[in-house]
């Protein structure tokens, strides 16, 4: 009934709807959001987190190779773009958490140090959800996967401050539950020159056993628990976006299948390491972080 | 081209509707959202029933059916 | 203008992609390649070449980086050597597969742990299975003029296939020979801008290949190798008669007038054999060389054809494939070509200069003289010939 609606409306938004993604998956939500704000005049440069389903439905230039080349085809890229006088032209490269944190990590870390000049995206499900639910290095401590089905032993890296420590111009976390921060934030590193890196952890019903609906909502939850804060540093300069009252980190932790065998002990370490976090981002909060 | 194979799909009460917007924000398919007139429309054709769009309603105006029922 | 001087192989490559006006290269060193990068990064500092060199941090991101600079409307060279294209495997499948034409340079070295850094043929043989085109050159010279060849051969959209030109670490990478280093306006003549009718990433002009099935694209693929053949000897007919140097394309018989047996050897040693050949035949000896410039796509026909003028060919092969059904990989290729020809001649394979060892003119002697003796006796003795292994004294 109002298909030629819906085309027309796909079209604006620069991503047909009804990916091949999981029902409540994050990845096609972030990219809806993300392309308002990119345009048309852009090039997205991807690689295979599961949440790249969405990348097939995207309606403006893309280019892959697999996920092990994370920002090195961006890399090239940008270069083309150069030589043929567009720098015009907005370069996106995206990855999921596998990619950014294990086996792409030098390779971002050397755009990084290059200044390439282009968005690294780092769209983060806190597992290898593509290959079915394998722990990566972004995967939260205590959280059952397929090969840490006691739940994962290791802490969660901290990419974006590791990336920041490259000195870049622009780094920030930002989440499909915030979508006004998220464009402000996608907005402001559109008009940078230079290396910039955004971190969203978006949710995945699949991998983290939850109700598809309750999405946006569980999403919402972590960071209203500042287990995933919202912050940038610009020029090294750390600006926390969001200042609210933490919530326990019991209620989003609970809202998870893949954190029910938690023992109490388990709680109250991540309790203690999200108030260490969250005490030092407002400590900081205005200053310079990075020298 | 695919099917879509849902269990459930969305349908809105447009009494209680307020047209705030909230459902076609959040959609991750971009299947859900306000027409000219303010009313909730839902493109059938790709929606996948994942139920956000109801959750996040705040006046609770879009209940999940048994697909077949919306 | 154009000019002459001596010059190494690499700092020849290096001109190579300056005179193509090479608009990216991802690039990392790695010894015996390191001065080829080091002269392109020169040139670029001192205006000669407006090429932008990222200075990537491995040879892995070396490759994908050329993929996205070439699939992004950028003509692309980057180099490496052993180790440095074993590390960007994964990638190197890409190019082929995708029908980028990109031209590498693969500077020979032989591969850890048997081997430093000196050269043997493995490291860019390895590759013979990807859908890259393989040329192989002698020195300097015939190093800048392939690079420039080359791509003209790759960017041919009835062919598009990536292309790498190979040449001996140190042996030809770092022994300075008289080059001549064409007129920069008669390469812009000769070969036009890059402009792949395939891909555009622009936003506006978007534009990939059509979807095809996974056979189909390895048929084209295949189906590109066997066209390239007729193609790579065209364009260096071409480039022979605008330019003055040709290199035969595929395969150039060298003093085969009246031979009974010849010797098919590759890269570097080809100029030491060159010069033994001619000493031979002064001897009486009836023995001709064939150069092997072209290893993919192998010259089937051209084998086809010469082979049964022979008795015996030596085929020398600097690469090992061990457990292979019968010694050197370039000995294999070409029995299966020359399988269904009624009077083949027999075949003498022979190992030398493995791990990098010099290819002396007494080995060379002794291989072409053995050849001879199976053209004579009508039987080979080995299956495989160890050169290295013969005591045959240091120097020629």
């Amino acid at each position: 009934m109002y298909n030629e609606e819906f085309d027309k409306y796909y079209n604006e938004n620069m991503i047909q709807g009804g990916t091949t993604c999981c029902p409540g998956c994050g990845g096609p939500l972030f990219w809806k959001l993300a392309l308002k704000v990119f345009g048309p005049n852009t090039i997205v440069y991807g690689d295979g987190p599961c949440a790249m389903c969405a990348l097939r439905s995207i309606k403006v230039p893309y280019y892959g190779i697999h996920f092990s080349f994370v920002a090195d085809g961006a890399t090239g890229i940008s270069a083309a773009l150069r030589a043929k006088g567009r720098e015009d032209v907005t370069l996106i490269s995206s990855a999921g958490d596998g990619a950014t944190s294990d086996i792409s990590l030098g390779k971002i870390s050397a755009a990084a140090e290059r200044n390439e000049n282009f968005l690294q995206i780092c769209i983060d499900n806190e597992a290898y959800m593509n290959t079915g639910i394998q722990k990566s290095g972004l995967t939260p401590y205590g959280a059952w996967t397929t090969t840490t089905p006691t739940g994962k032993e290791s802490n969660k890296k901290d990419i974006p401050m590791i990336i920041a420590a490259h000195k870049v111009p622009y780094v920030a976390t930002a989440s499909v539950a915030y979508p006004q921060d998220l464009a402000r934030k996608l907005e402001k590193a559109k008009s940078i020159k230079g290396f910039k890196y955004l971190h969203t952890v978006i949710p995945c019903p699949t991998g983290w056993r939850f109700d598809p609906a309750k999405a946006v909502e569980v999403t919402r939850l972590g960071v209203d628990t500042w287990v995933n804060p919202l912050y940038e540093i610009e020029e090294g300069v750390l600006k926390v976006s969001r200042k609210a009252e933490a919530k326990p980190v019991q209620e989003y932790l609970k809202a998870q299948g893949r954190f029910r065998r938690l023992t109490e002990e388990q709680l109250i370490y991540i309790q203690g390491e999200v108030d260490k976090k969250r005490d030092d981002l407002l400590k900081n909060d205005g200053k310079q972080v990075i020298h | 081209m695919s099917q879509i194979v849902r269990s459930f799909a969305p349908k809105v009460d447009q009494e209680k509707c307020i047209a705030c917007g909230m459902c076609q924000l959040y959609c991750p398919e971009s299947t859900v959202k306000l027409n000219d007139e303010k009313k909730v429309i839902f493109d059938y054709r790709f929606c996948k029933g994942c139920g956000v769009c109801a959750n996040e309603c705040p006046v609770g105006a879009i209940k999940m059916m048994k697909e077949g029922e919306q | 203008m154009s000019f002459t001087r001596m010059m190494e192989g690499n700092e020849a490559a290096a001109w190579g992609a300056k005179l193509v006006r090479a608009e990216v290269v991802p690039a990392y060193p790695i010894t015996p390649q390191t001065e080829l990068i080091s002269t392109i990064a020169t040139l670029i500092a001192d205006g000669t070449m407006k090429t932008e060199y990222i200075k990537v941090e491995g040879e892995h991101t070396a490759m994908a980086a050329a993929v996205g600079a070439s699939a992004g409307g950028a003509r692309v060279f980057t180099a490496s050597s052993s180790q440095g294209i074993a590390f960007m495997d994964e990638p190197l499948w890409i190019p082929p597969g995708r029908r980028l034409p990109i031209v590498m340079c693969m500077v020979n070295r032989s591969m850890a742990p048997l081997g430093g850094l000196r050269p043997d043929h493995n490291d860019s043989m390895h590759q013979r299975d990807k859908g890259w085109v393989l040329l192989y050159c002698e020195n300097s010279q015939e190093v800048l003029d392939t690079i420039i060849q080359a791509y003209k051969i790759a960017e041919n959209p009835e062919i598009y296939l990536p292309v790498a030109v190979c040449y001996d670490g140190y042996f030809v990478s770092a022994t300075a020979t008289p080059t001549t280093v064409p007129d920069q306006a008669k390469v812009d003549e000769w070969l036009p801008p890059y402009k792949h009718e395939w891909y555009d990433l622009m936003p506006g002009s978007y534009k990939m290949p059509p979807p095809k099935s996974f056979i189909q694209q390895r048929m084209g693929l295949a189906e590109a190798h066997e066209k390239a053949k007729k193609v790579i000897k065209d364009v260096d007919a071409d480039y022979k008669k605008i330019f003055g140097r040709g290199y035969g394309g595929l395969i150039e018989e060298y003093n085969c007038d009246g031979a009974e047996a010849v010797l098919i050897t590759m890269d570097s040693m080809t100029g030491t054999a060159r010069d033994v050949i001619d000493e031979m035949r002064t001897q009486g000896k009836k023995i001709g060389l064939i150069k092997l410039k072209c290893f993919r796509p192998f010259p089937r026909e051209e084998f086809q054809k010469i082979a049964p003028k022979y008795k015996a060919i030596g085929v020398v092969d600097r690469n090992n494939s061990f457990g292979s059904a019968g010694g050197g990989i370039v000995a294999m290729e070409l029995s299966r070509a020359l399988y269904d020809v009624k009077e083949k001649p027999l075949i003498a394979n022979f190992h030398v200069g493995l791990s990098g060892t010099d290819v002396t003119m007494n080995q060379i002697r002794y291989m072409a003289d053995e050849t001879l003796e199976a053209a004579e006796t009508g039987k080979i003795k080995h299956v495989i010939d160890w050169v290295e292994a013969h005591d045959l004294g240091e120097v020629m």
